[in-house]
């Protein structure tokens, strides 16, 4: 198709940076989790093959399968959290009013800031002593309701979730109000020639016009939602009593604190494969609707 | 006759008053609802920065509201002892050279991917994109192995490698979705003036590619910038932590003492804010034109 085709071996020059770090310190990376996996290893004695006794465990760990649950939690909170609340805002924001940079200005600042120090914001919030939560509720007299936010395990999932959704509603907000400028004025005027109310049009034009938009932030949401981790170690490192721990933050304590590398990476692996089947699974919907 | 008339108009101008009365509380409805949505987003940040002003007796009587008296005190120790130096020099260090290697070899790979038309070039382009799917934690364990193995561990170049290589993916994915844009008579004429393939690339594409390569490269930035769980794992020396790791620690470390928490975690967010502030109108166009074409 090229005059530039014919020769090769430029293009080999080119993509041999990218590719050498690419394969040496993503790909390589995880073909070693699947050798580890099947070996019992603390890193200073030998090495001992076990075959898929890490996966075996894995299975029957319950601790596993409680951060498993709190995982498939933190997706479920931030699906029918964020995603809704970012809806109404951007359909909101998508009227001609004055100030809408500012609103999406500030509603996407959580998203720039490190989660570090989100974390550590919100974990001072959420303190039962000194925390803005408590002092809230005592100023209006509401002492019944106050609660050790983060220490509780009835409470901490809860607790942490908020923060997830608090974090990440400006993302989605941002992602819609793309999809709102994209929908021409002339179907709206017709539906106003049509005699369609402002409520009609959002449920019958809007909402179908930006269907696409609305599974690809189901999409990032559900992936994103299965790799928190930072959140979690700094604010409760899963704890009290796992009640807050998620798949990875339970491999990072296997894998670094117990010194179980090889379970640690079968740990890893069901990760990596979960995250994989359920990104599939999410673009097979997708796919379906847009057709 | 008159009056019936009179009494039309004013019928006319009462209801039109209503209308317009029932637009007007509306749009104020849909105000207070967005001011409400911006004060909950802002305002755990101005809780943080009206407190770091507290000394911890204020802070634990009177949380919600400015300071009585503002102390700066906080930021004199948060600063002392925090070494926010230290690690905003590392968070630099490692963010501004892993940016620049992505981009450039992200964008060259990029120009060989789009621009023509190799057989194994789609295969390879899928395989980078592949990236895209692999949680970073699942790599964690092999890759502290490797660093220690590679004797990378607590050098900034162990963490700006797996940072290359883990925003390569999303780089090429934006890059080679913009470049293939670009019409295909281009490089022609070029090669008729007899330009090679590097001098095209570097006088004719890259600077095509500029508004993709400004939102690669803040998107790139934000990950590295605040990026925790590689540098939780590869780095435990405290002069080469970067910012979220020395934060982290810093909190540990001064559980008790929040106004000087605060004042530390205000230092560090400076920058983040100022920079957004100015790039905002950018980043938000890179990241709506990455995530609805995802």
């Amino acid at each position: 198709m090229h005059l530039l085709s014919r020769s090769k071996w430029p293009a080999f020059v080119g993509l041999a940076p990218a590719f050498l770090i690419y394969i040496l310190f993503a790909i390589v990376p995880i073909l070693i989790s699947f050798y580890y996996s099947v070996m019992r290893w603390d890193g200073f004695t030998e090495m001992e093959f076990v075959g898929l006794a890490n996966f075996q465990e894995a299975l029957t760990d319950p601790i596993f399968w409680q951060s498993l649950k709190n995982n498939l939690y933190v997706v479920g909170a931030s699906v029918f959290g964020q995603i809704p609340i970012a809806l109404f805002i951007a359909l909101l924001l998508n009227r001609k009013i004055k100030g809408g940079k500012f609103f999406r200005t500030v509603g996407f600042m959580p998203v720039v800031i490190s989660t570090v120090i989100i974390s550590l914001v919100w974990g001072m919030m959420y303190n039962s002593r000194i925390g803005l939560f408590n002092q809230l509720l005592e100023s209006i007299g509401l002492e019944s309701l106050t609660q050790n936010w983060l220490g509780d395990p009835k409470w901490s999932m809860i607790s942490v979730c908020i923060t997830i959704i608090w974090q990440f509603v400006g993302l989605y907000l941002i992602i819609f109000l793309a999809a709102l400028q994209n929908i021409p004025e002339e179907i709206y005027e017709a539906a106003r020639i049509d005699g369609a109310s402002g409520l009609k049009q959002t449920f019958y034009i809007t909402l179908p016009m930006m269907w696409d938009s609305i599974i690809v932030a189901v999409i990032l949401c559900i992936s994103g939602s299965l790799r928190t981790f930072d959140l979690i170690y700094v604010m409760t490192s899963g704890g009290p009593g796992h009640s807050t721990e998620v798949m990875a933050m339970y491999m990072f304590e296997q894998t670094f604190s117990s010194t179980r590398y090889g379970y640690g990476s079968a740990l890893s692996l069901f990760i990596f494969f979960f995250s994989l089947a359920l990104v599939y699974l999410s673009t097979r919907i997708l796919r379906r609707k847009s057709v | 006759m008159a009056e019936t008339a009179y009494r039309k108009q004013t019928n006319v101008n009462y209801q039109d008053s209503r209308l317009k009365a029932r637009k007007v509380s509306k749009k104020t409805l849909i105000y207070i609802l967005l001011l409400m949505y911006a004060l909950m987003n802002a305002y755990p940040i101005l809780w943080m920065v009206l407190n770091s002003f507290k000394s911890n007796t204020e802070f634990a009587e009177n949380p919600i509201s400015f300071p009585a008296t503002w102390l700066f005190e906080n930021y004199k120790t948060a600063w002392e002892t925090a070494r926010l130096d230290t690690y905003f020099l590392n968070s630099i260090i490692v963010s501004v050279i892993a940016v620049a290697v992505t981009v450039l070899a992200g964008a060259l790979a990029s120009y060989f991917l789009s621009r023509f038309a190799y057989k194994w070039g789609k295969y390879m382009y899928a395989f980078f994109v592949f990236g895209m799917l692999i949680p970073i934690h699942a790599t964690l364990v092999p890759m502290f192995l490797l660093m220690k193995n590679l004797g990378l561990l607590n050098t900034h170049a162990g963490l700006i490698l797996p940072y290359i290589a883990f925003n390569l993916p999303i780089t090429i994915f934006i890059l080679v979705s913009f470049m293939k844009a670009f019409p295909k008579d281009i490089e022609e004429s070029a090669i008729m003036d007899g330009c090679g393939v590097f001098r095209i690339f570097w006088s004719i594409i890259l600077p095509m590619t500029k508004p993709a390569l400004a939102t690669v490269v803040i998107l790139n930035f934000i990950n590295n910038w605040n990026e925790f769980s590689f540098a939780l794992v590869l780095i435990n020396e405290d002069a080469l932590k970067t910012l979220p790791l020395g934060l982290a620690n810093f909190a540990g470390q001064y559980t008790t003492n929040y106004g000087a928490q605060m004042a530390g975690l205000t230092l560090a967010i400076i920058p983040t804010i100022i920079i957004y502030m100015i790039l905002e109108e950018h980043l938000v166009k890179g990241m709506t034109a990455g995530a609805v074409k995802g």
